[in-house]
Formats: structure tokens, C-alpha cells, sequence
């Protein structure tokens, strides 16, 4: 397989196991590229791309716009506080005034879940989809995998633990669509509060608690509780919250293995993860974000190539 | 205007003598003269006849909105009467999803005086509460006066109580029917589609089965406190109908209804977040459709409607989170409950509901005011937009394949087809 089966990167959802195989054979080839003394190539140089972020984002924006410029593209970059979506413009209008000015791809980041699908079906670019509501964060999710296929070897058949605020999260939501598309078992760990109801429908287990659920897997993704997401109570407080779903040394030193830590950033030391763990060589937090460059070059690269077909 | 029809064959499950009989009839001045097997055509009349027409007496819809006034941009009362005579029905129940909401006689007055003269009668539904804001009673009885049939705060539950239990004693007085929009707001949250595993995929917040149930376990309580008639529209789910059919069980004066699209679609259909879909109450899942078709059959729920619902491209062509709930379902309203009932039952359901709004039930008998309903339950085809005559285009039926067309009607002396 040469090129990937979508013209879009909407969601993990809407991918094959041979795109995201393609994706990560590309990003290997991206990956040797950065460590390069002249980290650049000049593939994308006809391409222009618009980085448009409706939510903020401090860590993914740069993280797109590192890998674009690295490709050679020509990059712009918007953002909601700016701009005429407060002036009561629709985002059709919004992108397509972007588009005018001749612009082949567009990375958005958008509060509402499907908005980058809805836009697809009446624009004519690329998109990339960087966070949407609660739905998916398909870039974030392809870089997890790549991180402990790295680490691992391969994906198939490890068992992965999700910690955390599984509710309100597009990173859990991808990382469970890319998990078990690769054959690899998935749980969800955290109070039954910021669980759905329903998410043993796609296939995952449950548990709610931390330990049987570190004992049981390879690798443990925590997540950041996003406080700013929480509109009701779900634990009465953040120390409680700590107490029961906060990994740390002790925690980690009581397994009969050794376990693979991960976390999408930005960690709250001493919340969900101690400073113990984040920082120890069971963590590889810091190889999933030169990994996130990797993987955006090479799907970027490779939605580009679709564009000049 | 004198009307022959020939040859059409009489739907009528209330009247064993002429049902599935095919006859003639001759309709003078808006009352059916004669039903015979032949009858001769007059000078000046207007003779209709056409392979396979069904006729049956005219059907009554118990929820639409038109929007006027104050969204006329998504229908006016006369362009959604219209539409409601060419999709078959004589009567329509109009809610109170206007700006400003009907919650004086005034108001009541102007919805009456702007549906006179059509083919299709208007009946208004009134506020329950003082600009539907669920704080203090409108003035009920005054508007139950010039014409208010019902009083309902549109879509808007009630969530104080106590304010549910004063509105049912206080239209005892004058027979007032109360409607409970059944959702708790708290277990829904800012949920806006059903809560399962679509919801999950999709990472939409979800609405649970529970937030309905809880509110008509409440409202049910409350009924047999106060006694009085309560009306419980759009119910969704399984568990609804069991509710209410143990409530009707125990003698309760309730009744309720549920949406054309909730006994067809499932919220499978909102995978690629398609805001036609978006409804409220939302889709559910074939369990709930099980259970509402089966309801519907056994009369627990008392009749169906289409909760018509003109929305303007503005407020539809935007993001999921972002657009307006409702579909339009007049014109799609026969073949789809044709293409699940079959045509003798789906006259039964469209006929069924006047009696909970002290409206006549219209026969086809001779001597009787012709209100009759004009169709073909065995025509097939794939509704599109052409099929479409409401000002809003927002259907949830586009690309279903339907059974049944509809001519139009005969009704207060006049012929739309």
C-alpha cells in the first residue's frame, strides 16, 4: 500500500490497519529526517497549510506547525480569539474565506465533536482533524501507538490500561479505535463517574481500580483530568481523585513486572502521575512528543500526496 | 363546489359496512350526498377519478409547528396548512413553538383567525405557563375560551412539580388537558442525542432512556395525587410505554403520543453527524422502536404525530453541537407509517386522538360533512426533496423508501389534491 484509503484525517474511526501501517513506515523515514543535523526536506514546498484552532492548544499547534514547516510548506496559522467566528460567522464561511486564499489543507482544532466531518462535506481541502469535542484526536492516537510499537516492538496483542477522565476525552475515544484496530486489549481505569455508560459497547474492558488494572497491563496511558471540561462534581476532590487513580513509585514497584508509562501531556505532577514516575526510564512521555512530529509529518505527507494526485 | 369521486375504494375501520368497499361518492356543498356503487355524473361538477385511490375520513396530526409567529423564515401557518391538506390531514394541533408563545387569548385569537378559511382546521394549544418560562400559570381559562385546546409549555419540561400538580387541579374546572414534556434536565444535562453506543463513538454527550422515564414517573405520581387529564407528548422509549400503560392499568387519566421518526429511525442514523437527524426527544435505539411500534398497536400510546418541525438551512447547515433540533414529517407522515402498519391500520392511527380535544370524529356516512383523506397505500418511491412542500426543507425521511402517497383531502367545502 502506497498511499492511504482517506482524503481526510477525520478520526481513527475512518482508517484501515493498512493506513495507519502505511503511517508509521512513513513516519520512520520522518523520524531519521529530525535527527538530522538539517532536520528539513523539501517535499511539501507547493503546499500550503492553514493551522486553524477554534480551542487552544499550546503543544499540538506546535507540534503541526514544527512538522509542516520541516516538510518545506508554507504555514499560517489562526486562531477563534481573532477572528470573526465571535462576529457571528459560520465555519463553512470562516474556512472557505481561508481557502480563497488558495490554501490546500486545513488543520482544525474545534470544541463541538464531527466539526471537522461536517466541514468536509462542504469544502474543498484536506483536513486534518486536531482535537474535536469529545470525539476524536486521531494524530495523538497514531503517535500512542507508534510510541509503544517503538518501545515495544509492536502493538498486536499488548494490553493497554486508559486512566483517567475516559468521559470527556477524544484521546481515550481514538486511542481505543487505534488500539484495537492494531489487535491490541484495551481497558479503562478511573471512577465509574467519568466512564460512559456504554463503553464496553466498543469492545474495552472495565475497571475501577488502579492496581488490579496496572497488574493486568503492559502499558498504562494516563490522562490529565481536564478540570476545564468538568461541568458537575465528578469526585468530590482532587486528593481523593489522587489517592485512588495516581500512579506512583510504590504503586509501580508492587507490580511483578515492569510497565510502560505514558501520558499525552501536559501532566499535573502529583495528580495523576508522581514526579517519580513521569521522570523514570518507565515513562517515555517525552518520546511521544518527538514522536507526535514524526507521525504529523507523515500524515500530512501523505494526505499532501492525495492532494497533487 | 360539487365533488364526484368514482370508483375509490373507502378505508373505514369504524364503519364495517362501507370498509374496503369501492363506491362512488358525490359531495355537494361540502356534505357527502350519496355513496353508492355507481352514481352519474352532473353538470358542473368536478369528478375525480383515479386507478387505485383510497379514501378514509380525514386524518388528525396532534403536534405541529409552523412557526408564525416569529419564525416565519421557517413556515408560515398558511404555506404549513397547505402542506398539511396535501399531506392528507383535515386537523392539526398546533404547538406553541412561537416567538412569542401563545400565552394569552389574544394570542389564541390571532392562531384561530389565521387558520380560518383553509382546508385544514387549525387547533391551537396555549401556554401552560407565562411566557412557557414554567414559573406562573397563563391564563388557561381565558385562552381555553377563545379556542385553546390543550396547554403545553413547548418542549420545555416542567421541572418544578409542584407547579405541574396546581396546573392539573386548577383545569379541572373546565376540563383542561395539561402536557408534561417528559425530561429531567439534570439526568439529561447537555445531552442532545441518545445516550448509548453511538453517543460513545461519535463522542456526543448523551441523553439516558432514564431522563424521560424518571420525569413521567414523577408526572404519573403527581396525577394520581391530583387527578385531571394529562397529556404526555412524544414519548421515546421502551421503558416509557411500559409506564404509561401500568399508569392507564391503574385507571389514570393519561395519554400520550410519539413522533412518525421515532418509530423509524435509530440513532445509528447519526453516525456522520448529520443534524437532520438531530431530534428531541432524540432517535433511540430497535428496542425502544419495538416497544413504541407495539404500543402504538396496543393503544397505549393513544395516537401518533409527526412533530412537525420546519427549521431554516441557517439553523440546520452548522455544527452538530451547534444546530437546531427537529424535522419536518407532514409529507412523509403516511408512507412511512404505511410502510409499517399497513394501510387499514395506519387510517386507524391517523384517525385515532380527537377524543382527547373534544374534536368530532368525521365519518364517511351520508348526511355527514365531507372531511375525508385522498390516497394510494400502494404507491413505492424514495422521498426527496420534490416531495417537499413546507418552506424548510429538513426532512428525516430524504432517501427513505416510503409506501403510500397521498392526493390531498375534502374539507370544509373544499378540495385540495
Amino acid at each position: 500500500m502506497s498511499e492511504l484509503s482517506v482524503k481526510h484525517l477525520l478520526g481513527i474511526k475512518y482508517l484501515g490497519e493498512k493506513d495507519i501501517q502505511l503511517i508509521f513506515e512513513t513516519a520512520d523515514h520522518f523520524k531519521e529526517v529530525i535527527n538530522r543535523s538539517i532536520k528539513k526536506v523539501p517535499s511539501l514546498r507547493d503546499i500550503t497549510i492553514a493551522n486553524i484552532f477554534f480551542e487552544n492548544s499550546t503543544r499540538t499547534k506546535l507540534s503541526f506547525e514544527l512538522a509542516e514547516k520541516r516538510l518545506s510548506a508554507d504555514v499560517i496559522n489562526f486562531s477563534a480569539g481573532q477572528s470573526s467566528v465571535k462576529k457571528g460567522e459560520t465555519l463553512i464561511d470562516t474556512v472557505n474565506n481561508i481557502l480563497s486564499m488558495k490554501v490546500d489543507m486545513v488543520v482544525m482544532r474545534h470544541p463541538n465533536p464531527g466539526a471537522g466531518i461536517f466541514l468536509a462535506k462542504y469544502v474543498n481541502a484536506s483536513i486534518i482533524n486536531a482535537g474535536d469535542g469529545a470525539h476524536e484526536h486521531p494524530t495523538q492516537a497514531l503517535l500512542d501507538s507508534y510510541s509503544i510499537r517503538e518501545k515495544l516492538g509492536d502493538v498486536a496483542g499488548k494490553k493497554v490500561v486508559i486512566v483517567g477522565d475516559i468521559l470527556h476525552s477524544r484521546v481515550a475515544l481514538s486511542n481505543i479505535f487505534a488500539l484495537k484496530l492494531q489487535g491490541a486489549e484495551v481497558k479503562v481505569c478511573g471512577p465509574r463517574t467519568l466512564l460512559p455508560k456504554h463503553i464496553e459497547s466498543l469492545g474495552v474492558g472495565v475497571e475501577t481500580d488502579l492496581q488490579k488494572a496496572l497488574n493486568w497491563c503492559d502499558v498504562a496511558n494516563m490522562l490529565r483530568i481536564q478540570n476545564e471540561r468538568l461541568d458537575i462534581s465528578y469526585f468530590p476532590t482532587t486528593r481523593e481523585y489522587t489517592q485512588q487513580y495516581g500512579v506512583n513509585r510504590k504503586l509501580l514497584d508492587g507490580l511483578d513486572k515492569e510497565i510502560v508509562i505514558m501520558h499525552p501531556g501536559p501532566i499535573n505532577r502529583g495528580v495523576e502521575i508522581t514526579s517519580d514516575v513521569a521522570d523514570s526510564k518507565q515513562s517515555i512521555i517525552l518520546n511521544q512528543v518527538e514522536n507526535g512530529v514524526a507521525i504529523r509529518m507523515a500524515v500530512i505527507y501523505l494526505l499532501a500526496s492525495k492532494i497533487k494526485q | 363546489m360539487n365533488i364526484l369521486l368514482k370508483s375509490v375504494k373507502i378505508l373505514d375501520p369504524s364503519n364495517p359496512g362501507l370498509h374496503t368497499k369501492k363506491r362512488d361518492i358525490l359531495i355537494k356543498d361540502g356534505k357527502i350526498e350519496k355513496i353508492a356503487v355507481k352514481i352519474d355524473a352532473e353538470n358542473k361538477i368536478t369528478t375525480i377519478a383515479k386507478r387505485n385511490l383510497h379514501v378514509s375520513p380525514g386524518w388528525f396530526d396532534g403536534a405541529v409547528n409552523f412557526g408564525e409567529p416569529g419564525f416565519e423564515e421557517r413556515e408560515t401557518i398558511a404555506n404549513g396548512l397547505s402542506t398539511a391538506a396535501k399531506s392528507g390531514f383535515t386537523d392539526v394541533v398546533l404547538n406553541t413553538g412561537t416567538n412569542p408563545v401563545p400565552d394569552g387569548s389574544p394570542d389564541i385569537a390571532f392562531l384561530k383567525n389565521a387558520g380560518k378559511g383553509r382546508a385544514t382546521n387549525l387547533h391551537p394549544l396555549g401556554s401552560l405557563t407565562v411566557k412557557s418560562e414554567g414559573r406562573d400559570l397563563a391564563e388557561l381559562y381565558d385562552m381555553k375560551n377563545a379556542g385553546a385546546i390543550g396547554f403545553y409549555d413547548f418542549k420545555k419540561p416542567l421541572s418544578n412539580g409542584n407547579l405541574l400538580k396546581i396546573a392539573l387541579q386548577y383545569v379541572q374546572g373546565f376540563d383542561g388537558l395539561v402536557y408534561s414534556f417528559p425530561l429531567d434536565t439534570q439526568i439529561a444535562g447537555k445531552g442532545n442525542v441518545n445516550e448509548g453506543e453511538v453517543s460513545t463513538k461519535l463522542g456526543l454527550k448523551g441523553i439516558p432512556s432514564l431522563a424521560e422515564e424518571l420525569q413521567i414517573v414523577r408526572d404519573l405520581f403527581i396525577l394520581e395525587y391530583t387527578g385531571g387529564r394529562l397529556h404526555i407528548p412524544t414519548i421515546s422509549t421502551a421503558n416509557s410505554v411500559k409506564l404509561i400503560s401500568d399508569a392507564k392499568r391503574k385507571g389514570l387519566n393519561v395519554s400520550c403520543s410519539t413522533a412518525v421518526h421515532n418509530l423509524w429511525h435509530t440513532d445509528d442514523t447519526l453516525k456522520d453527524f448529520d443534524s437532520d437527524y438531530k431530534t428531541t426527544p432524540p432517535l433511540r435505539n430497535e428496542k425502544d422502536i419495538r416497544a413504541l411500534i407495539k404500543g402504538v398497536k396496543d393503544g397505549t400510546i393513544d395516537f401518533v404525530v409527526t412533530d412537525h418541525m420546519p427549521m431554516n438551512i441557517e439553523r440546520k447547515k452548522v455544527e452538530f453541537d451547534h444546530a437546531a433540533y427537529g424535522t419536518i414529517g407532514l409529507e412523509s407522515a403516511f408512507g412511512a407509517l404505511n410502510s409499517i402498519f399497513g394501510a387499514e391500520a395506519t387510517v386507524d392511527i391517523l384517525t385515532r386522538g380527537r377524543e382527547y380535544y373534544a374534536l368530532e370524529k368525521p365519518e364517511i356516512k351520508e348526511g355527514a360533512m365531507a372531511s375525508i383523506s385522498l390516497f394510494d397505500p400502494d404507491e413505492t418511491y424514495i422521498f426527496a426533496q420534490e416531495h417537499i412542500n413546507s418552506t424548510s426543507k429538513n426532512s428525516i425521511f430524504l432517501n427513505s423508501e416510503l409506501k403510500g402517497k397521498v392526493y390531498g383531502i375534502i374539507n370544509n367545502g373544499q378540495l385540495i389534491f
